[in-house]
């Protein structure tokens, strides 16, 4: 008698209730219920489903699993196969979450070992979690209308959707022993909208005609993108295999098209202040606001590619690829609702192509040893024609005229690699391996301007060493401890960008040259509240891991991991960033009570740490403190009813502590000590699900599913204290600190052949 | 009609492989399978594995290329003909098990690989992180009972067994519909090997988020380098608690590199000590709503030409 008749109708084809099966991470270190799982068949399960509470208390448990809107939701899901082993038809039809808006469907059709044709539509909503208070009309549309909410919090609710509909298809085909054919195309439309805004301050620095004409004003909007766009992507390789040589050739293409061109919001009357207060009219600040916010261009990418690999000897194989990428952005700015480019010049004729190659090895020179080694270059060529995209006006009355263009740097990549392993006594292995990476940034665009960065580096160049001692091959005890070092090191000087309205970027050797450079500090480019872009700093970075699996007796595994890495960062001044912290340790373990009953368990605990130190006002330290626990229990107390749960809670704490440096103005450092700094952010998840099945006659069975999910989350993003951010025409967003929801689900499944 | 298709194809084969087989200097090989009991002898004691491996695409006689048509469950197991004459038990007989931590990695790989090699999918495998790191074919695949990594609902279980910090931050406030079974690992990563980092299914980072945020590739009129370089650097796709995945909130992820505006301090509205004129350049309109992205909204860059001012350049519109 097999477990899968002990068990009568069991079948994971069941799919309506697929909310409550994403919800079971306790059962990570479950190897898979055998009577659940081998019983390929056919179902159709009927349902309905009760979430408690109302939009605004699902917003987070509603996210994506297509709960939110409604109190009540149809459960409907089948699973259809039909298999002939003698000719090794298969074809399968499945629907999943029919009743949601996260609604999928499915086809396949396989002559196994010859020919696969899949078809594939997906639905997904993504429901932002906060609710909008608004008076802004045409949200979601390219043309807005912004005015000013004479009371914050008495305007419309706004929830805002991105729905994506995606329909794919595959076919596969053989031909011969050696020969196999795979194309994938899918199309993906996205529809709805997706928070987004716009800020300006006006400033005496930056004044134009038609813009703000004095230095005071600013306002900052809440205005919903409006999506309508498709990505297409077409994948076609044809594949060789024989018995050395393994090969792979074919094309990638990668299509986007946006319906929206530009987002030009039409602004009446004022705007209100942080304070809640009115601004001063200020009509080209308004105007300024109303200019036309590009959306994202029509783009296009094609990649042709050839890999493979290749038995050398039977202990020697090599693995390659090369690809060529050519990614152009030609939409038309007049045909995008954008005006003022440059004489002459319809669309940014953006060309990057793209180059890869690869090759690798892999070899057993003894019995003992394995070698690898892997060599790769990526080089961009950015082929955009260069064109004076901004001229403006600087420091206005008197007038200064800046010009200067877009950049097309080029960058290239090297990486090399190289690793072994020595098989040691008793069943113990030694890893050890060498990489060095090099990134050439490429030349600066002289006619360029870098914004907000104290510098620059054109080159890098990173090694670094990894070894493992792992202990292997014994049924009950395995494990692996593993210490990586690399040393990120800049091969080229410290550019320095000029300022507006200057250009380019200058060499720190060139810059204030009478006091020297190399070792000697540059007061002129290594000034003390300079910022370095983290990615172009010195870096050096650590990790250790450990990782244990232990089967102490028949009925019992456990899994411990632990890892510590920090990456400490030196730039020629004491701010920026200067070191990060990542450590975690997390305990597995599952429990065999009887035949019938298995438990599962883990807790998780990790810590990333910031240390970070502006220019002038404060040296932050921010800390994420992320704990996780969870169990799991699935059962089968009789042959016919089945029970499982899960319990899962999360608590993650954010600590923003900031202190005033020496540099800090007095203002700063008076507020830090007033306030305390920022507050902490706390998000709590606390999720209960349990489920039974009961097979009320040989094909069919009934489910009942309980979710309890309860979330807190406490952070100022948008609200602190009751004190909600005021957009500037009073638009607030909120979001309930609290959530609590209780989702019963009661399903019958029916099965059949 | 058919059969002349067939005999097209036929045709058209024989050219390609007889090109391809030139080229790499190989003809005529096969792989050979061990002879031994099939499933009639193996059912009387592996009755769960026997009946699902008869369900599965693995026994059906059908498939051509599958174990049914080659040596059954000694296409895997080996020759257990001494095995079965011992009255079974682990390992005895020479019986191979290429679930068993016993087996020497590299030996369990191969049992697969004789099959799985072909495609455009391993080609890589070998030097990849896991085929290093000790990561077996069976630490991830099942193949007598449903394989939980085939199914986007279930396969990040598998996957939490080794990357646990995944597993916790897939289950943050701002994240990819993971749980929910819409986005799955091998989406963006490919287990069995790529050129890429982190074994992205793509040759790099951004071409693989590409596949579903393809308006960020541009190129624009405005670029901002980090995001042709790396989406990384800013997000973390596996789950945060900031708004957009974004590792760290405004402006504390934008300090990392940038220093405007430097008398400005981080706080929210209604923190005592707060001067009572909130100015543009605040410190609470570059730490609340959208942080730094409140006037910088188009941080991805803009591919709008203007140059009227506010000048595009600083990604405002």
């Amino acid at each position: 008698m097999t477990t899968s008749r002990q068990i009568l109708g069991f079948s994971q084809t069941f799919v309506a209730l697929a909310v409550a099966a994403a919800f079971s991470p306790a059962h990570a270190q479950e190897g898979g219920d055998i009577a659940q799982l081998t019983e390929p068949g056919s179902s159709i399960s009927l349902g309905l489903g009760l979430a408690t509470g109302d939009s605004k208390d699902r917003a987070r448990f509603g996210m994506f699993n297509g709960l939110r809107k409604h109190d009540v939701n149809g459960l409907l899901g089948f699973n259809y196969l039909n298999r002939d082993g003698a000719s090794g038809r298969w074809l399968t039809i499945e629907g999943r979450n029919l009743g949601l808006d996260n609604r999928e469907l499915g086809f396949s059709y396989r002559r196994l070992g010859d020919l696969k044709f899949t078809a594939d539509y997906s639905e997904i909503t993504r429901h932002d979690p906060r609710t909008i208070n608004t008076s802004l009309q045409g949200a979601g549309t390219t043309t807005p209308t912004v005015s000013l909410l004479a009371v914050p919090g008495t305007g419309q609710d706004l929830n805002l959707e991105l729905k994506r509909k995606g329909l794919g298809f595959t076919f596969e085909k053989r031909f011969g022993d050696t020969l196999q054919l795979e194309v994938n195309f899918k199309n993906e439309d996205k529809d709805g909208a997706r928070f987004f805004g716009k800020g300006f301050a006006c400033s005496s620095n930056w004044q134009a005609v038609g813009a703000c004409s004095g230095s005071s004003g600013s306002a900052i909007l809440m205005l919903p993108e409006p999506v309508d766009s498709t990505i297409r992507q077409l994948d076609a390789k044809l594949n060789y295999s024989g018995e050395r040589l393994k090969l792979s050739g074919g094309y990638y293409g990668s299509f986007y098209t946006n319906h929206n061109g530009t987002l030009r919001p039409t602004i009446l009357g004022g705007f209100g202040n942080q304070n809640g207060g009115l601004q001063a009219a200020n009509a080209n600040l308004a105007t300024t606001m109303g200019l036309p916010m590009a959306l994202w261009p029509d783009n296009q990418a094609h990649q042709l590619f050839v890999a493979g690999n290749y038995a050398v000897t039977p202990k020697t194989r090599v693995n390659f690829k090369y690809a060529y990428a050519h990614a152009t952005q030609n939409e038309n700015f007049g045909g995008m609702g954008l005006t003022g480019a440059p004489g002459g010049r319809s669309d940014l004729g953006g060309v990057i192509t793209t180059t890869r190659a690869q090759v690798g090895f892999s070899s057993h020179p003894l019995d003992k040893l394995h070698v690898h080694g892997d060599l790769s270059y990526q080089e961009k060529k950015n082929k955009t024609p260069i064109d004076l995209y901004n001229v403006f006006y600087f420091n206005a009355p008197p007038v200064t005229t800046g010009s200067f263009t877009n950049g097309n740097q080029s960058p290239k990549k090297y990486d090399a690699k190289l690793e072994a392993s020595y098989k040691l006594p008793k069943n113990f292995l030694l890893h050890g391996g060498l990489k060095y990476e090099s990134e050439d940034f490429g030349t600066f665009t002289p006619t360029e301007v870098a914004g907000g960065v104290s510098g620059l580096r054109q080159k890098l160049a990173e090694t670094g060493y990894r070894v493992e001692l792992r202990k292997m091959m014994s049924e009950t005890l395995t494990g692996a401890v593993s210490y990586v070092s690399s040393r990120r090191e800049g091969k080229s000087r410290w550019l320095r960008p000029f300022g507006l309205p200057a250009t380019g970027v200058l060499e720190a050797s060139a810059d204030c040259p009478s006091t020297g450079s190399g070792a000697t500090i540059n007061p002129c480019v290594y000034r003390t509240t300079a910022i370095f872009p983290f990615i172009f700093e010195n870096r050096n970075r650590d990790k250790v891991r450990l990782l244990a699996n232990w089967t102490p007796a028949e009925r019992l595994s456990l899994q411990l991991f632990l890892d510590n890495g920090w990456d400490k960062y030196r730039g020629p001044t004491e701010h920026g960033l200067r070191t990060t912290k990542s450590n975690n340790v997390s305990v597995d373990a599952a429990y065999t009570l009887s035949d019938n009953w298995k438990l599962t368990a883990y807790a998780s605990r990790g810590r990333q740490t910031v240390d970070a130190g502006h220019s002038t006002g404060y040296d932050g330290i921010l800390q994420d403190t992320a704990t996780s626990l969870g169990v799991g229990v699935v059962g089968t107390p009789t042959g016919r009813l089945r029970l499982g749960g899960d319990l899962v809670w999360i608590g993650d704490k954010l600590v923003y502590q900031q202190m005033a440096d020496p540099l800090a103005s007095a203002t700063n450092a008076n507020f830090l000590m007033a306030s305390g700094g920022l507050p902490d952010v706390t998000y709590r998840l606390t999720r209960l699900n349990l489920y039974g099945e009961y097979a009320v006659q040989k094909n069919a069975y009934v489910r009942l599913d309980f979710i309890h999910h309860r979330t807190f989350f406490n952070e100022w993003t948008y609200n602190w204290n009751g004190i909600p951010f005021l957009y500037s025409d009073n638009t607030t967003l909120n979001a309930q600190q609290k959530q609590s929801v209780t989702f019963i689900g009661a399903s019958y499944v029916y099965k059949f052949q | 009609m058919a059969d002349r298709t067939r005999l097209n194809w036929g045709w058209l084969t024989g050219i390609f492989s007889s090109a391809l087989l030139s080229f790499a200097g190989l003809a005529g090989l096969s792989t050979a399978y061990a002879a031994g009991p099939g499933p009639q002898a193996c059912v009387k004691c592996h009755e769960e594995q026997v009946d699902y491996y008869g369900k599965s695409v693995h026994g059906q006689k059908g498939n051509l290329r599958g174990p049914a048509n080659a040596g059954e469950c000694s296409t895997c197991h080996g020759d257990a003909t001494e095995h079965v004459k011992a009255g079974g038990g682990r390992g005895v007989g020479g019986v191979k098990n290429p679930g068993s931590k016993l087996m020497a990695d590299d030996d369990r790989n191969a049992t697969c690989l004789g099959c799985h090699a072909g495609g455009s999918k391993r080609t890589h495998w070998d030097g990849s992180t896991h085929q290093t790191r000790g990561t077996t074919c069976t630490s991830c695949h099942t193949m007598h009972s449903k394989d939980r990594v085939l199914t986007k609902l279930t396969q990040p279980q598998v996957c939490f067994t080794c990357h646990k910090q995944q597993r916790v931050e897939i289950n943050r406030m701002f994240r990819h519909p993971i749980l929910e079974g819409k986005v799955a690992c091998s989406d963006c990563h490919n287990p069995h090997g790529s050129i890429g980092r982190a074994l992205m299914k793509r040759d790099s980072v951004v071409d693989t988020c590409f596949q579903c945020h393809a308006e960020k590739r541009g190129p624009f009129v405005h670029s901002h380098e980090p995001v042709n370089e790396d989406c990384s650097i800013c997000h973390n796709p596996h789950g945060t608690v900031a708004d957009s995945m974004l590792k760290l909130r405004p402006p504390f992820l934008c300090h990392q590199c940038h220093t405007p505006h430097g008398p400005v301090i981080a706080q929210v509205r209604g923190q005592p000590g707060q001067s009572a004129n909130i100015t543009g350049k605040s410190g609470v309109n570059v730490t609340q709503g959208r942080g730094c992205l409140n006037c910088h909204t188009q941080i991805h860059g803009t591919n709008n030409p203007s140059a009227t001012h506010p000048t595009p350049q600083f990604f405002f519109r």
